[in-house]
Formats: C-alpha cells, structure tokens, sequence
C-alpha cells in the first residue's frame, strides 16, 4: 500500500531526527564562537542515539510504502538503518578521540557525518530510481567533502578529488542506466520497473542498462574494477572518516545493491530466489566480479606498508566476499550478506580505532611503527590481534562464522570453483594479517615509551571486542534478525 | 508524442563525449566539465523519454539531476581549488602522493 | 527503427557539409587585411588592457559557487508556484520548510563570512578555525 506524505511522517521519524539534529548543528555553528568545542559531538551523539532508538519503535512488518511509492518501510531497511547509525555511533566516538580532528572545525564535521547518515537511511529504503539516485548522492558528496577534512594535508586533499572524479564519473554512469531503465519500462519504480521489463524482451538494453547500474554500486561498495578511488581515499581520509567510509557506505552500497536486484532481477516465487531472464548467466558475472574483487583486494594487500592502506584492500577483499552471497540471488545467500556485515562492522571499526589510538601515540600509520606495541600498550595489541584474526575467519571469531554462511550457500548452490577461490583467498589474508600481529608481538619496540590508552577508547574497545568474540560462539539471534530482514524484503 | 529516436541519439553522443573527456583528459577541471556533459546527456534522455511518453516524470527526474549536478561541481571545484593552492597544479597524474 | 537512424545519419552529413561549404566559400571569397586593432579584443568598444588570463580574486569563485547552488535550489520552487493553488495547505507547508533549510545555509555563509565582499585585514574573521 502507498502511503501519502503526511500519513508517512510517522514513520519517518529516524530521519526527521537526524535532519533536526543537523539543522541545530548549523545553528549551533553560526551561534557558536568556539569552534573546537566537545559540544557538537555531544550533539550528534544525542541526535544519533534518539534516531536509533526511533528505527527499534518502526513496526517491521511485511512492508509500507512510504511517500507515494519514495521509499520502503520493511524490515530490511529497518536492519540496514540501525547498522548505519551504529556504526555512526561508534564513528562519532572515534572521531572524538582522534588526535587529526582536535584543532579542525566540530560541528561540520559532524554536519556531514550526519548527512551521510541521512543518506545512508534513505538509500536502504529507496525503492524509487529517482530517490535511489538522490540518496546516492547524499552520500557521496559530503563523504568528498569528508575525505578532505584535513584541507592544509596534501594527502586528504588529493583522496577527496580523486574520490569526486571517480564518484561524479561512476554516479553519472549508473544514471545513464537509469534513464535506460526509465526508457524501457516508463517508470520510476523500481517494482514497476520489474514487472516492465519481464514484458519485453529487450535482452541488450536491459542488460547495458544492468551493468551501467553495476558501475554506480559497485563503485559504492569498491568492488574491482570500480575500486580505484578507495585505497587512495582510506589512505589520506581522517582514520575516522576511513573507517566510517569502510563500513557506512559499504553497508548502505550493498543494501542498494541486494534491493535493487532483488526486485527488478529475482523471480516473484521467493523460495527459488533465482535470476530471472535467464538468456544472461547473472550468476557466471558476479560469481566473477566476486572472485575477481576478493583475489584483487588480498593479493595488493600482502605489500602495504601503511596500515589504513592495508585496511582499505582488506575491505575491498572483503566487499569480494560478500558479494559471494549475492551470486545466486536466493534469500540464504542474502541472508549471510547481512549477517557479515555486522560481524564486520564490529571487527573492522574495532581495528580502524586501534590504528587512531596507536597514530595519536605515534604521529605515524606505518605497519614497522606498530613494532613492539604488544609490551607498550598491550590493551590496544590484543585488541587489535582479535579484530585481524575475526577479519582472516579464523574459528572461534565471529569472521569464522560470517564465513561459513556465505560458503555455505555457494557450495549448496554448485558453485564449487568460487569456494575454492575464496578459500584460498583467506590463506592469503592469514599472512599479512598474521604479520600485523607478529610485528606488534614479536619484534623489538623502537621506543620503549608506553603508550597511554585512556578509559573511554578502552571501553569502547571493550564493546567492540566483546561482539567480535560473542557473536563467533553465540549467533542464533543475528541471524535470524538477518533472515526476517531478507523475507520482508518484498515487492 | 514525438518519436525519442533522435533524441536518445543525441543523448547517447553526449554521454559518450563526456566519458571520452572523463578517461582522455588530464586537467581536473575539463574532467569535471565532462562528468556535466554527461549528466546533461543523462538529462536529454530523461525529458524526451518522458516527453513521448507523455509523462513528466521525466522532467522532474532532469530537475533532480541537475540539482545535484550544480551541489557536485559546487563540491568539486571548491576541492579544486584546495588542490590548486596546496600543489599549484591541477593536473590530475601529477596527484601522486598516493600510489600502490 | 532503423531508419530513423539514416534519416538522422543524412542529418549529420548534411550539417557537416553546410559548414564546410560554408567556411570553405567564405574563406576563398574573404578579403584579408588584418590590423592591429581589428585583431584586438572587442570590449565593448574600450580599449582592451592586458591579457584576459589574469587571476581573479578568490572571492568571485566563492560567491560564483554559493549563487550556483541557491540558484539551482530556488528553480526548485518554480514547478511548485506554478500549480500552487492546486496543491493547498500541504506543498506550502513543504515549501516553506524548503526554504527554512535554504535559509539555514544563508546563515551559516553570512557568519563564515562568504557574502562580505570588502573584507580589510584586521575585519577577517578566522574562517574555519584553521587559516
């Protein structure tokens, strides 16, 4: 049922908080004369905070449409609208921390943070090609504008213009896909869209117009070959930006992604969950866009020398892996997509705040510099141990059994070689994840000066390894939570 | 309702010129500028699909796009412009302090 | 279909071919007796000063970035005013909040300092915290 604009406010309520706590942000930026003040983090965590405590209170349900046919209230976009705004939470808490963002102007930054949210929110819920694309593009514009927060660094500067040239390229050619879309079937939405086109028989412009859509999302979850951007911009971004960027937008990139497809390209009979128009084999592309992606992400990973720039090809491997759940299309499949990436929303925003509590110690992100951190601040060692070895899969992390749920549904399925790739590709992760923890263990410290680790980052580590550990023993909850999402993904 | 032939025709040389400008192009402002020229391709598609379907979703679809056509090169130029007064170039392979 | 698509081929070729002919014709049948000031830059009938690649002040970039965005934004309202009346109390409430954010933004500009065109050295508000 489409509900009309006044009817829907109430179920919009997440994100009029947001926009609300934006707009006090701007106000309290114009009033304010102290421009470094605590307050406007302080601010968003409130605003943050009531907005997700507002996504708990959305009834779930088989799905409402809101503002005429705009965007979906379902339970999928409930899920993906209370990761994103953890996964805020925990950014705001780094960002707090971070020695990079101490002497720069508060409360944009936050603006932005929060307008990413905001467009992170509606992008999960977009079922309309028009909202789809204004949502897209509330995220990437203020993550430009993120990436290059540090304006006197040369490197900041240079990631946020390659992130334009590569995000305005990558957004217009999804759109050109769009208007594909719009040609084909005369409409915007994207159920209407689907049922348009199992009408036609158009089979090369619908799939011109299928990997043009392609180009825009995988460049939102930095899938190879639309990649390039992102080790740049994880390298010279603000840690914090880096690590909201690794997980946030990924997140919502995906949401867009398995939404997207699920309605125009999945068959109505949900049981079967398989590729309609078959004449194209869906399954053989992203089987290999899959493999391609995770074999790409590892084996540049193996030489870094700089941790952020090691993190941004392990996230890249790791969209790789994820994208093994999307192969098939099926609600099982779709299923392990969401619940990897709450496993990996702990255990990479874990790893990027060890680098921000070791960089504010160290002035420096070089893996040699990490030497000898297991006897300086072994907290911050041993926590980071866990996050790499949940990040490799090893059993008794919560990687491990991310892991075993997309492998499983490939092996069900009959798509032995990707398995076996993936795999492999998780030996090769194994060493230049091991060797993270060996250089922080193993070698000989440079300096022997101990490196204070304060309460709060200590707490929120805490919180986030406890996760990290509980959800590798105990997963019953989240991923039946993951699978209801899948099942109200409907029309 | 007028045939859309032609037009996405157009649409079409447009959207490809800019991508030729996007990938052959070295100066980060002609990039941009292309980037423009194929979101006004995009846009020339939009309005005559619509317009022979005798729909102004369409139109409304163009308004949107170029909305934020006008918020990204807002963005993209100021970013330029940080660019230019760190590194006094705007020449996009000379931005190498990155690299794998 | 694909006749439509040789129609517009002949199109091409015969635009193309008019403005050869065109500037071939004149070309051949042009007198040519340049001067100094007929190869000067037409300013309005001034006299041309200086090379037209002189820098700008940084202050033109901004205000040019700050009008493209209201500009843009403000078009917006356009499709709404034209059926106004139709829409009721509704629209006017949403365009109203538009504008409100609109505003927000005027605001944030006007204490950044954005819109101040003469700015002496003493009156220059430390912009972003950082310069």
């Amino acid at each position: 049922m489409f509900l009309g604009n006044l009817e829907s406010l109430k179920y919009f309520l997440p994100e009029l908080a947001i926009t609300a706590t934006i707009l006090l942000l701007v106000a309290a930026h114009v009033a304010s004369k102290n421009r470094r003040s605590a307050a406007p983090a302080l601010l968003s965590l409130a605003g943050v905070g009531a907005s997700l405590l507002l996504v708990g209170l959305l009834p779930g349900g088989p799905g409402t449409s809101l503002f005429e046919g705009m965007v979906a209230l379902d339970g999928f976009a409930v899920f993906f609208k209370a990761l994103t705004a953890l996964a805020t939470i925990v950014v705001v808490a780094m960002s707090m921390d971070s020695a990079e963002l101490k002497d720069k102007s508060q409360a944009e930054y936050y603006i932005f943070l929060l307008s990413v949210l905001l467009g992170m929110f509606l992008l999960a819920a977009a079922t309309d090609i028009v909202m789809l694309y204004l949502s897209l593009e509330l995220v990437s514009i203020p993550s430009y504008l993120l990436a290059g927060y540090l304006k006197g660094r040369a490197r900041s500067t240079e990631a946020s213009m390659k992130y334009v040239v590569y995000g305005a390229t990558a957004s217009g050619v999804m759109i050109y896909g769009f208007s594909l879309l719009f040609g084909l079937t005369g409409t915007t939405h994207i159920g209407e869209i689907g049922r348009g086109l199992a009408l036609g028989k158009a089979t090369l412009p619908m799939f011109l117009a299928a990997a043009m859509v392609t180009v825009g999302f995988g460049y939102k979850i930095a899938a190879v070959p639309f990649h390039m951007w992102s080790p740049d911009v994880y390298e010279g971004a603000p840690t914090p930006v880096t690590a909201f960027l690794s997980v946030g937008p990924k997140a919502a990139g995906f949401a867009v992604l398995v939404r997207f497809f699920y309605t125009v390209f999945a068959t109505p009979d949900a049981a079967a969950g398989m590729w309609k128009f078959s004449s194209v084999d869906w399954p053989l592309l992203f089987a290999v866009l899959s493999a391609v992606t995770m074999t790409v992400g590892n084996l540049v990973a193996i030489n870094q020398k700089n941790v952020k720039r090691l993190l941004a090809y392990s996230s890249i491997a790791h969209a790789g892996y994820m994208l093994m759940g999307f192969v098939l299309l099926t609600p099982v499949g779709l299923r392990a997509i969401l619940f990897y990436l709450v496993v990996y929303l702990f255990m990479n925003l874990g790893a990027f705040y060890v680098v921000i509590l070791v960089a504010n110690g160290t002035r420096s992100e070089e893996i040699s510099d990490y030497s000898g951190l297991g006897s300086r601040a072994p907290f911050a060692a041993v926590a980071l141990s866990v996050f790499l070895f949940a990040l490799t899969g090893i059993p008794p992390f919560s990687g491990f059994i991310g892991k075993v749920y997309l492998f499983a549904e490939v092996i069900n399925r009959g798509v032995y070689w990707l398995a076996v790739v993936a795999a492999l590709n998780s030996v090769v992760s194994l060493y230049y994840y091991a060797r993270i923890v060996k250089v922080m263990f193993l070698e000989d410290p440079r300096e022997s000066a101990v490196l204070p680790v304060p309460a709060f980052p200590r707490a929120m580590l805490c919180l986030l390894v406890l996760p990290t550990l509980v959800l590798g023993v105990y997963w019953e909850p989240v991923i039946r939570v993951a699978a209801d999402s899948v099942k109200l993904l409907a029309f | 309702m007028m045939e859309p032939a032609a037009y996405l025709l157009l649409s079409g040389i447009l959207f490809g010129i800019g991508v030729v400008g996007v990938v052959a192009r070295k100066n980060a402002l002609i990039i941009l500028m292309s980037v423009e020229i194929m979101l006004n391709g995009v846009n020339v598609a939009f309005i005559a699909v619509g317009s022979h379907l005798g729909d102004v979703t369409g139109s409304v679809f163009a308004f949107m796009v170029m909305t934020v056509a006008a918020a990204e090169a807002a963005v993209g130029l100021a970013i330029l412009i940080a660019i230019y007064r760190l590194k006094e170039t705007i020449d996009i392979t000379e931005l190498n302090v990155l690299k794998w | 279909m694909l006749t439509e698509f040789a129609t517009v081929l002949v199109f091409i070729v015969l635009g193309a071919a008019t403005v050869a002919l065109m500037l071939g014709v004149s070309r051949l049948l042009q007198p040519r007796n340049p001067t100094a000031v007929k190869l000067s830059t037409y300013e309005c009938g001034e006299v041309p000063f200086g090379s037209s690649w002189v820098q700008f002040n940084i202050r033109f970039y901004v205000i040019a970035l700050i009008f493209i965005i209201f500009d843009v934004e403000v078009a917006l309202l356009y499709p709404w005013a034209v059926v106004f009346q139709r829409l009721g109390l509704l629209a006017f409430v949403e365009a109203f909040i538009f504008i409100v954010i609109l505003l927000a933004g005027l605001a944030y500009l006007w204490k950044e300092g954005d819109l101040d065109w003469v700015r002496t050295m003493q009156e220059t508000p430390p912009r972003k915290g950082e310069r």
